[in-house]
C-alpha cells in the first residue's frame, strides 16, 4: 500500500509539474500533428486515385488513410511514453541532481519507474484525445464500434512496455549519452511496432525483429478491429503472444533494473553524467 | 584603417569557425545521430510510400507522377530529407549558437570584443557546411546500397552546385533564426516549429502542390523549396546548369533579403541588449 501511495504520488508531480509548462502540453498534441499525421496524410494522398488511396487498400485491405496513420500514432505515442517519460526521466533527474536524494529515500526503485508510467500515461491520453478530437473534426477520422476488442490489446501493449522501461531505464542509468540512444532506440522500436507501415515490407532480416515486439500485435488488432485491415496472423494467435511477450518483459526488464541498481551503488555514478 | 579592420574581422570569423570544428571533433558520438538519422529516417518514408502505393501499383504511381512529376519515390523522399536534416544541422547548430553563448554566460564576453558583431553571427556556420556534405555522402550512398537507386554522375555534380548556390539564403535564414531566438529564449520549441513548419512547406515529404495556394505562396518565399525542387531536377530528370541558372539567381536574391533582416533584427536586439542588460540572463 505504502508503495502504491509512492507510485500515486510520483504521478502527481509529474502531472503537476509537466501541467507548469502549457506551451509544453499544447506542442504535445500539435507536434505529432505537424510533424508527423500531416506530412504522412499528404504524402499518402498524393498516392490518391479519384479521392481514394488504392495502393494502401491493395497493401492493408483498406483505403482509410487518416485511420492508418491517427492509429500508427497511438501505438507510437505509447512507445514514446516508455522511452521518453518512463525510461529517459532518470536521466532528467541525474541532471538536475535530484535522482540521488530520491534514491536515499526507502521507497523501492521499481516503484519509481511505475510512478512514472501513471504520469506518462495520464498526459499520454490527454495527448491521445486532443489529437483525435483534431482527426474527428478536420479529417474525417471515424472507427468502428468494433474498435473496443482491441482495447484489452492495447492495455496489455502497455504493461509490457513497462518492462521494456525497466530495461531500458536499465541503460539510461549505466551510459552517458542517454539522449541518443533513447531517440535512436524509440524510433527503431515503434518503426519496428509497424506503426507507419505494415512490418511485412521491412526487409526479411528485421520481421523476426518485429514479430518479437508485443506492441507489433497490439497495433495490429487495433488496427484489424478499428478500420478492418487484413491481420499478420490468426487474431487469437496475436493475443497469445501478446500476452507471452508481457509476461516475458517484466521480469527481463526488472532483472536488468536491478543489476544497474546494484552497480550504481557499487561505483557510486548515480550523481554523475 | 577600414581595411586592417575588415582583415581583424576576417580572422576572428576564421578564428569562430575554427572554434566550432574543435567542438565537432570534441564530442564524436554525434556523428553516430549524422550517420542514423539520414539513413532511417528517409527510409521509413519510402517504406511508407510502398505501402500507400500498393507497392508499386501503376495507377497510384501514375498519380503520384502527375502531383511531383517523377515516379521515383525513392530519390524524390530521399532529396527531401536531404533538405530536412540540412535544415536540422543548421536550426541547432548556427540557429542556436547565439543562444547557447548565452546560456553559457559566454555571449557577453564575445560582444565586449572589439570583432564586429556579424562575426558571432555568422562564424558558426562555416564548419556547419561539413555535417552538409557529410549527409549528402551518406545518403547518396544509401539510397544506392539499400534501394539500388545509382545517382547520375552529371546529377550528383550539378547537386553539389545547387548546395553551393543555396548556401547563402540557408545561411542568412539560419542566422535570422538565430538572432530571433536570442529573443524568444526557448530553444527546443522554436527549433521544432520552424523545422515542422517549413518540412511542411517546402515540399521535402509531398509534392508542394498537395499544399493549398496561400501555403504554396509562402513556401515560394523560402530557400529551401527552391533548393529541393533544383536537385529533384538534376537527379530525376536530368537538368542542365542552365535549366537551373534562374533558380540560383532566386537564391541570390533570397539570400540578400534574409541577410539584410538579419543584420537588422541583430541590431535591434543588441540595442535593446545594451538598454535593458539581457545578454547575461537567460
Amino acid at each position: 500500500m505504502d508503495e502504491l501511495r509512492a507510485a500515486l504520488a510520483i504521478a502527481r508531480k509529474d502531472i503537476r509539474h509537466l501541467s507548469r509548462y502549457r506551451f509544453s502540453v499544447a506542442s504535445s498534441i500539435f507536434t505529432p500533428l505537424y510533424q508527423g499525421v500531416l506530412p504522412a496524410l499528404l504524402f499518402g494522398a498524393s498516392f490518391a486515385v479519384g479521392g481514394k488511396v488504392v495502393g494502401l487498400e491493395k497493401t492493408i485491405g483498406t483505403a482509410d488513410l487518416a485511420g492508418f496513420i491517427f492509429l500508427g500514432g497511438v501505438i507510437s505515442g505509447l512507445v514514446a511514453t516508455a522511452f521518453w517519460a518512463m525510461a529517459m526521466s532518470f536521466r532528467n533527474e541525474m541532471e538536475m541532481g535530484t535522482l540521488e536524494p530520491t534514491w536515499l529515500t526507502p521507497t523501492a526503485r521499481e516503484t519509481l519507474v511505475l510512478g512514472r508510467a501513471l504520469g506518462g500515461m495520464f498526459w499520454f491520453a490527454v495527448g491521445q484525445i486532443g489529437i483525435f478530437a483534431v482527426g474527428i473534426v478536420f479529417f474525417g477520422l471515424r472507427f468502428r464500434w468494433e474498435t473496443a476488442y482491441a482495447l484489452p490489446a492495447v492495455f496489455i501493449a502497455t504493461v509490457a512496455l513497462v518492462g521494456v522501461a525497466y530495461l531500458l531505464a536499465a541503460i539510461v542509468l549505466s551510459i552517458k549519452d542517454a539522449n541518443l540512444f533513447i531517440d535512436c532506440t524509440n524510433f527503431l522500436f515503434a518503426t519496428a511496432s509497424g506503426v507507419a507501415f505494415p512490418v511485412l515490407l521491412l526487409p526479411g532480416a528485421l520481421q523476426p525483429v518485429a514479430f518479437a515486439l508485443p506492441t507489433t500485435y497490439a497495433m495490429d488488432i487495433l488496427r484489424q478491429q478499428a478500420l478492418g485491415t487484413r491481420p499478420l496472423f490468426d487474431p487469437a494467435l496475436e493475443y497469445l503472444v501478446l500476452v507471452v511477450t508481457t509476461i516475458v518483459s517484466i521480469p527481463i526488464g526488472l532483472w536488468a533494473f536491478r543489476a544497474a541498481d546494484r552497480r550504481i551503488r557499487r561505483l557510486g555514478t548515480i550523481n554523475q553524467h | 584603417m577600414t581595411t586592417s579592420l575588415l582583415a581583424a574581422d576576417l580572422r576572428a570569423l576564421v578564428a569562430a569557425g575554427r572554434m566550432s570544428l574543435r567542438q565537432l571533433r570534441r564530442y564524436p558520438t554525434s556523428f553516430i545521430g549524422q550517420v542514423f538519422w539520414p539513413v532511417l529516417l528517409p527510409a521509413v518514408w519510402v517504406l511508407m510510400g510502398q505501402a500507400y502505393s500498393g507497392g508499386g501499383d501503376a495507377r497510384a504511381l501514375d498519380a503520384f507522377a502527375s502531383r511531383s512529376g517523377t515516379t521515383g519515390v525513392t530519390l524524390f523522399i530521399f532529396v527531401g530529407y536531404a533538405m530536412y536534416m540540412w535544415l536540422s544541422t543548421l536550426l541547432w547548430g548556427p540557429g542556436t549558437a547565439l543562444r547557447q553563448e548565452q546560456m553559457r554566460g559566454s555571449l557577453e564576453a564575445v560582444f565586449l570584443t572589439p570583432a564586429s558583431r556579424l562575426v558571432p553571427l555568422f562564424g558558426p556556420t562555416l564548419t556547419n557546411v561539413v555535417w552538409v556534405v557529410f549527409q549528402l555522402v551518406v545518403m547518396g550512398l544509401a539510397v544506392w546500397l539499400l534501394f539500388g537507386v545509382a545517382l547520375p554522375l552529371g546529377g550528383v555534380l550539378l547537386t553539389l552546385l545547387v548546395t553551393l548556390a543555396g548556401l547563402p539564403a540557408m545561411y542568412a535564414m539560419g542566422s535570422l533564426f538565430g538572432a530571433a531566438v536570442l529573443r524568444f529564449g526557448e530553444v527546443n520549441p522554436a527549433v521544432q516549429f520552424v523545422r515542422g513548419a517549413l518540412s511542411l512547406l517546402c515540399g521535402i515529404t509531398f509534392p508542394i502542390v498537395m499544399l493549398p495556394d496561400w501555403a504554396q505562396l509562402i513556401a515560394a518565399a523560402m530557400p529551401p523549396t527552391y533548393v529541393v525542387a533544383a536537385i529533384r531536377e538534376a537527379l530525376l530528370k536530368g537538368a542542365t546548369p542552365l535549366d537551373l541558372a534562374p533558380t540560383a539567381a532566386i537564391l541570390l536574391g533570397l539570400a540578400v533579403i534574409f541577410g539584410v533582416l538579419a543584420v537588422i533584427l541583430f541590431r535591434v536586439l543588441e540595442a535593446s541588449a545594451r538598454r535593458t542588460g539581457m545578454l547575461g540572463r537567460y
